[in-house]
Parts: structure tokens; sequence; C-alpha cells
């Protein structure tokens, strides 16, 4: 008999291929399309329980671990990488609400995380994930703290409602709170109009003196250069995944092209054109997944994984990016045509070279740590 | 109230081949899953559950160890206890073997108000292991119900839809029902359902659990045998010209689709 | 030890024969040729006499057994009743169409029989007096054939619409046999409607009429939706018609929309792309009809006429009214 976690994760795992296949593939043209999620499509998913896929038991969610976590979202983004990204910004901000936060803190939250979207927001209009170029403020006065200042491109921005904010606690000191959208001085911003992931909303929020107490800073005062950058490792560990799933997208499609297509009388599977492509598509994926992979195991092992979470994400979004152009050229007109999946495969994919830390900065992430060594 | 819903695991996919040698089919891996239309007489149960607090769903199958996964999904959906028949002596049951098991296990369980079964397999595809339960039970049927609500404190109603006629049933409990996948949508076991669904009972029966007549069990007890397997030659086309003007070519074509019995 | 009797189980749908009961009985004559004597068994009320509707197709005996409970007898009631026939006569087969309330008698009686049953059968044969039925399996993707070897009687239900009717010479002998109706009162049968059945997508539909761009016009349209609602069918279009604002991606057929098997599909002004093809080329019956003779769509018809689309449709309409 299998053990009982390996059961539960096949049938995890079953079902959200079954879910995916039913609720979530037919919308990822129509959510392209139209810039959003479907009316009801978020509250069928967190009916659904997926809000607390990773969230342990004793706050109300399902506690599955890190490998298993990826692996779902790696099956859900073959269907559509939006919905995965999403979830992927709400789990890596449990993530840091569980390594950081207070046991009193966690209990007061978490057990609202099974059925509200979370989000973890660094950026500003000042500069990327550039975190001294942070404007935004919390000032101490007497037992809280007063929170001012604008965040940008978050992750569920608008859909989430609970934030993890990036703030200067003095200038050169970097904390990180936690807010409610329903606080005083709360409001949110304007929505980005990205050309991939069009499903997940990536907007602003504006804090206008909202006041905190001392216990909605996430671990101590100066710790938030340390929690941004853990936020950045757990998110990019799922981002391998999402990307593993978008290849595993593309080549459903090539080769399914590929095998009904004929080029005059050959059919495309006879051409050597169509074997490279489709075996450099192939071998893409699959290295992604390892990395990915790799990396989850070694944050379920409570081993390092920092390096080979932006080298997941690093590697498989340049290459989901060619995946998706050798798709698109095996089926050539019907590729470029916006009635078939392919060109906004490589939207997807092309966000993840920029979303939680650029390739070139993953990139001197990870020669910094080969230099270290 | 107890409900017990008879399923059955599949192979996840139709698309099984015949081995070209041994002309034998071949299942090498496929996964089994828990047949869907099965899921449509859960879902039936647990709606049942979720309107009524004495409400208590059982879930019966019959067949190897593995078959624990697909009960073990139906109690992430939210049934309340798994039973499984498992014996090499079970093994090679037709359909009049497998509904002898089950029912000789019914009665064990004991005082189901409702037995409830998905419309048919996929693989097999009879539908006959409901109907045959009812007999050896001696309980009225209802087969393909289209809906089902409790109308009394004993008693069901449901809407049986023959080909083009719909029938309304009142059936007093206890009452074998078998339900069309179009009742109901099933609901999706959610992760944390599925941890929790590991510390609910499931119980495994084996042949000295059960009162049997062994004359009656697995092959032995088939009066079917399958005596050859193979794959279907694909359906060869040939064009039939129709010809002449629009009106004797649309003559041709009625005269043609009559004969198929299409019109 | 069972007499030379093949039996087939006549079914009522509302005051008539099921058709699949005629497709059996002319099966049923083939299979039995001069060995065996050909038996259709009729429940009806005393006033019917729905034995009318099966002479035709020329069984050598029509049994009949009259009860006036028989029209809303239950599945329960006419097992019974069935067996106790059974027990009287000793037929050495019996067959039932694969309808639903075939497929919920059928085994009803089999259980009480304790004989075997092979369900939803395509295809039957004798060897000696051993009935050998062909049966799909796994969605039709495999057929296994299946015997009986040491029970009587051998039972099967049919596949609606797998044999023709065909009506034969000879007059059926009509019988009279009685039963002791015992009824089962824990279960009603309160009404019994017809029913239409509505397709929403073109997904669910069990005929279509199939529209490309060669069937494009208002017109035509007009047309086609008269004749799918003679067919009791329904609109399916391919690509270049989604551009016109009454149909939607659920009426698409092909790659890109919907994969369909129905029974029968008419295609109209549709040239045969093979993203149209992939998802409609399992349909059961294919008929095409395109102005151009090389049109792809003709490699996968049954029935083919080269000509003018909408005036092919128009004239179908026409003689079907």
């Amino acid at each position: 008999m299998p053990s009982p976690t390996s059961a539960a994760e096949k049938l995890l795992l079953q079902m959200v291929d079954d879910y995916t296949e039913r609720e979530i593939s037919p919308e990822d043209m129509p959510m392209d399309a139209a810039g959003d999620f479907p009316a009801g499509f978020i509250q069928k998913l967190t009916d659904t329980g997926f809000l607390g896929l990773m969230l342990p038991q004793e706050f109300g969610g399902a506690g599955f671990g890190p490998e298993v976590t990826a692996a779902a979202l790696n099956h859900i983004a073959r269907g559509n990488a939006s919905t995965a990204v999403t979830l992927e910004g709400h789990f890596k901000t449990i993530d840091q609400i569980l390594k950081f936060g207070t046991p009193a803190l966690q209990q007061e939250l978490l057990p609202s995380a099974n059925d509200r979207i979370f989000a973890f927001s660094m950026t500003e209009a000042s500069g990327g994930s550039n975190p001294m170029g942070i404007g935004s403020t919390a000032t101490r006065e007497g037992d809280h703290w007063v929170l001012n200042g604008d965040k940008i491109m978050i992750t569920n921005g608008g859909l989430a409602q609970v934030y993890c904010v990036l703030v200067k606690t003095a200038p050169h000191e970097l904390s990180v709170f936690v807010v409610d959208q329903d606080m005083p001085g709360f409001s949110f911003g304007k929505r980005e109009d990205f050309i991939g992931l069009r499903g997940t909303p990536v907007g602003e929020i504006v804090m206008d003196h909202i006041i905190v107490d001392n216990d909605h800073l996430l671990g101590k005062v100066g710790d938030g250069g340390r929690i941004g950058d853990s936020a950045h490792d757990d998110a990019r560990i799922l981002m391998g995944a999402v990307l593993t799933g978008i290849m595993e997208h593309d080549l459903k499609i090539a080769t399914d092209y590929a095998k009904e297509r004929k080029a005059g009388d050959q059919p495309l599977t006879a051409l050597q054109v169509t074997h490279r492509k489709v075996a450099d598509i192939a071998m893409r994926k699959e290295t992604t997944k390892l990395l990915f992979e790799k990396a989850a195991q070694l944050k379920a092992n409570g081993q390092p994984y920092s390096e080979e979470a932006a080298m997941a994400k690093a590697y498989g979004s340049r290459v989901a990016v060619a995946a998706g152009d050798d798709t698109l050229q095996i089926l050539a007109g019907y590729g470029y045509s916006r009635e078939y999946p392919v060109e906004h495969l490589i939207r997807d994919a092309r966000a993840m070279e920029i979303a939680e830390g650029t390739v070139e900065k993953m990139r001197s992430a990870i020669a910094t740590a080969e230099f270290n060594k | 109230m107890k409900i017990v819903v008879c399923i059955k695991q599949v192979p996840e996919t139709n698309d099984v081949t015949i081995d070209p040698v041994t002309h034998n089919l071949d299942r090498r891996g496929l996964a089994g899953v828990m047949n869907p239309f099965d899921k449509n007489a859960i879902e039936l149960a647990l709606n049942l559950k979720d309107s009524r607090d004495d409400v208590q769903v059982a879930l019966l199958t019959m067949g190897p160890d593995d078959y624990a996964e697909s009960l073990r999904e139906g109690l992430a959906m939210g049934a309340d206890e798994g039973y499984l028949l498992s014996d090499r002596a079970f093994a090679g049951a037709d359909t009049l073997a497998t509904g002898y098991v089950l029912a000789q296990a019914l009665k064990k369980i004991g005082d189901a108000d409702l037995i409830l079964f998905g419309r048919q397999a996929v693989d097999a595809d009879t539908g006959q292991v409901g109907p045959i339960v009812a007999e050896f039970l001696q309980q009225p049927q209802i087969t393909y119900a289209a809906s089902l609500r409790l109308s009394g404190d004993n008693e069901v109603t449901a809407e049986r839809l023959l080909e083009d006629t719909k029938q309304t049933l009142v059936a007093q409990l206890p009452a074998v029902i078998s339900v069309r996948s179009e009742l109901n949508t099933p609901r999706y076991p959610t992760p944390r359902n599925i941890q929790l669904s590991f510390a609910k009972p499931l119980t495994t029966w084996h042949h000295d659990d059960l009162d049997l007549d062994d004359t009656r069990l697995g092959q032995a007890g088939s009066p079917t045998i399958v005596t050859k397997v193979y794959a279907p030659e694909p359906v060869k086309r040939e064009l039939t010209k129709l010809a002449g003007t629009p009106a004797e070519a649309a003559s041709q074509l009625i005269t043609a689709l009559k004969g198929r019995q299409l019109i | 030890m069972s007499k030379p009797e093949l039996w087939v189980v006549a079914e009522r749908r509302l005051d008539h024969i099921e058709p699949t009961t005629q497709q059996l009985i002319t099966k049923a004559k083939h299979l039995a040729g001069n060995q065996m004597h050909t038996v259709a068994v009729l429940f009806e009320a005393t006033t019917d006499h729905l034995e009318d509707e099966l002479k035709a197709y020329g069984p050598d005996e029509i049994r009949i057994v009259k009860d006036d409970r028989f029209p809303t007898a239950t599945d329960a009631e006419i097992a019974d009743a069935l067996q106790q026939l059974v027990t009287a006569n000793e037929p050495n087969s019996i067959l039932f169409g694969a309808t639903i309330t075939g497929r919920s008698i059928a085994p009803r009686l089999q259980a009480k029989l304790q004989t075997g049953l092979t369900a939803d059968c395509l295809d039957l044969r004798f060897d000696d007096d051993t009935l050998v039925a062909t049966k799909p399996s796994y969605g039709d993707n495999i057929m296994c054939e299946i015997i009986c070897p040491d029970h009587r009687p051998q039972m099967a239900t049919v596949r609606p619409n797998t044999f023709v009717a065909e009506p034969a010479d000879g007059a059926a002998t009509v019988t009279s046999s009685t039963i002791t109706f015992h009824p089962v009162d824990r279960l009603q049968v309160k009404t019994a409607t017809p029913v239409v059945n509505t397709a929403t997508t073109v997904g669910d539909a069990s005929r279509v009429v199939a529209l490309g761009r060669g069937a494009a016009s208002a017109a035509t349209i007009s047309t086609a939706t008269k004749l799918a609602e003679k067919l009791g069918g329904r609109i399916g279009v391919s690509r270049p018609l989604t551009d016109q604002e009454r149909f939607t991606h659920d009426d698409q057929i092909g790659q890109s929309g919907n994969t369909i098997h129905p029974e029968l599909i008419l295609n109209f002004g549709i040239s045969g792309a093979v993203q149209f093809l992939v998802g409609m080329q399992d349909s059961q019956t294919i008929v095409a009809v395109n102005s151009d003779p090389d049109a792809p769509i003709f490699d996968v018809a049954d029935y083919g006429y080269v000509g003018d689309a909408t005036a092919f449709m128009t004239a179908l309409l026409a003689q079907f009214n």
C-alpha cells in the first residue's frame, strides 16, 4: 500500500487535472481576450479549496508540502498560466507569514487565507524590485505604526484582500507589514494593462495614513530585505512550475498539430525541421521541470534553495518564450493567429522574464552564488 | 437514513489497444480512476446528506486492493465510510457474480434505505449490476433517474427519462436507484478533504467476512465467457454518389436515410 | 434443456412498438433459419393491438400476454411476468433492445434466472445452439465476443439501429399466454409524457446540419434551420461562419470548436479543411453537398452530391414536407 501522504498527493493531482480540464482550460482563451478572470471564476477556485492547498491543517488548510504544491501549479498552468500565477502570488505570501509571522499573527490571519487571497508587494514607481528605492514609509507612533505610500505592479493587486508591504522604517531600513483592504486609509489604484498573463490582475495599492498595531510587523524591524528575498525564492520555484506547464501546453499543441497536418503529401511529423523544434521544446520543458523540482525538494528538506529557484525561473522563462516561438513556427499562419493559444503562451511566458526579478538580476544572483562557493 | 453508493474503478482512458501477438487487452500503464458516472450517484447521496442531519453515506466496491483509491476519492468528496470487497475468489466475475457479492455485502452492511449506482461503467458499459442487485435484494428499482427527491419520510419521487418519454415514479424505501449523469454536477474533493479522508473508516472484507455460496463467485459463478477480444475495423466509408437534379438527388438521399432508419 | 425458441421481447413506447423490436425480429429470423422458432413476446392491455405493428416483420409467432396493468408496469413486474413465461416455455435465447427499458428489465430477469446476459450488442450469431454476442467495450474501442455456454436461456440486449427492420412474408401465428401479475406496490409509475430532446451545443445533437462558406446566406441558413428542426437536430458551422453574429463557439465544429459524433451529419457548402474534418469524421452517417467535385469532404462522406448546396437543401426540405 502506498503511504497516506503519497496517496493523498496522487489524489490531489488527479483532482487538479480534472478541475483544470473542466473548469480552467475552457477559460484560457476567453481570459486572454477579456483581460480578466471571468465572473465567479475565483469564487469557484476558492470554494473548491485551492487557496488552502499549502496552508497548514491547523489553520484550516490542506497542508500539502512544497513539492506537490509546485506540481499542482505546474498541472494548472498546462491549462492556464494566469490561474497558476494568481495562486503563486497567494502561496508565496502565506509562506512568508509562516516563516516570519508571530504565532499570534498567524492565528489571526492565516485561517482567512482559505477564502481570501493574500499578496506580497515590493515594487514602487521609483524603480523595479530595487528595495532601497522604496519611498513608502512606516513611522512608529506610540505602540502602533503609520503607513504611507504607493505600491504598484502587485500580483493580485485589487483581487487580494490582505497585503504584505515592504516599507522603510528608517532611511536604510526595510520592514514588512501586513495590511488589510478593510483598514482605514487603504485604497486601490490603477490596474496594469499587461500583454501577458492577462487573467491575473496586477495593480496598485495606496496607503494613506494606515494605522497598524505592532503585531502586524512581519519578523523584526529591518527584516524587510531578508523577507523580500525569501518571498522571491518561494515565488521563483512556483514560476518554474508554471513555465514548465506553459511549455507542456506548447508541446501538446505542436504535436497534435504536427500529427494532423500535411505539408504537401508528407505529414509534418515526417519532417526533420519539425523534429528539431519538437525535440527542443521537449528538452527545454524537461530541464525546467528538473530545476523547479530540485528547488522544491531542497525546500521540503529544509536545505538552501535560493540559487536553484533562481535558475528555474531565469532559465525557464527564457526557454519558454523560445518554446512558444518554435510552436508558433510549426503552426505557421495558425500559430500567428489569435484563434490558437500559441501567441498568448509566448506573451504569458515573457512576463516571467521580468516578474519576481528580471532574468538579468537572476543571473547576477546565480553568478554571485557561484563566486562565493 | 443510510445510503450506500456502489462504485467501480475503471481505466483512466478508453484508449486501450490489443496486443498484436497475444490478442489480449493491453492495459499496461493505465491508471485506475473512479467510474465518472458513479460520481453523479455520490453527489446525489451527498446532496441528500447536505439537506438532512441524519444521513450517513457509505461507499461499496468490489475489486483488487487498489480500488481503495476510488473509495478514498469518494470519501474526499464527503462520504462517511468505505467498504472494499477484495478476494481472489471474486476475480473474473461477470455482472451476475459481481451483483451477487455486492448484494451479500449490502445485507451485511444492513438497513440501507437507498442503494445508488451510476448509470453504467464507462469500460464495460453494461448498466446491469444495479438491477441485478435490486433483484437479489428484492427491492424496487428506478434506473436512469434524471432527478430524485425525498417526498416523504420513507418515500422518494424520481423522474426517469426513457428515449422519448419522461416518467414520474414514486418508490417506498428501501429502493435501488441508478442515476443519469445529467442529474447533477459532482463536486470536486477539496485539497483539505483529500487529506482528511485518510482518517475516515475504510473496511476491507474478504471472502470469509461474507456469507457466500462459492459456486456463485468469480469466474466459476459467471455464466458468460469472453471468447474473443479484438479491435474493430475502422469504419470504411464508401461514397455513394447522388446524381441528377437536386430534387432527384434529395429523393435518393431520403431513400438511403430511410434504409438506415435515420428518418 | 431448452426448446429451440428464439424470443424477442417487444417493447412499447407509449402507444406504439419501439422500432428496435422490429429490427430484432428481422435479425432473429435470419439467425433462426430453419433451426429455431422465432417468437415475439408482447405484453399489452386487453384493449391494445400492438401485434398489428409486429405482424409485417414475420415472426413465426406472436405470443401475447394481456393485462391492463402492463402499460404502466414497472421493471420488476415485467421481469416477473417474463420469468413465468420462460419457466413455462424454456426458450433457447431472448433478445431485448438495448433501450433504457430493455437494459433495465433484462438484468432483473437475468438475476431471477441466474443466467448470462450480454449488453448493448452490435452483432449476433449462432455457433450450433450457442449464441455468440459481439459487444463493444471501452467506448467502442474494443469488441468482445461473449458466449454463455452452460446456462439457458441465453440473453442479450442489442443496440438500437444496429440492424435494419425488413418486412417479411409469412403469417405470424398469434397466440395468447397467461401469467399471474404480481404487483409491486412499493413502486408506482405516476405519469408518462412524451419529451423532445433538445441539444444545447452542437456536441449534444444526434443530428447535425453543418453549414460552411458555400451555404452562408441568410435564406440558406433559414432553410437549414427548418431542415434541422425536421430532423430533430441542430445547426453546426465551420470556422468561416462563426464571423456571423448568430453563431458562437457552441455552434462551431472542428479543431478549435466542438468535436462531434452524431448519428447523422449533413454538410452543406463545406469543402472539408482538415481542421473541420478532425471534428466530425467519426460521425455515423455523413452526407456532403458541395459544388466542387474535388472537395476533401467527399473523402469522408457516405453520400455525396456535387451541386448547389442551397438548391439541394431546398429540395430535401420540400420532400420532407
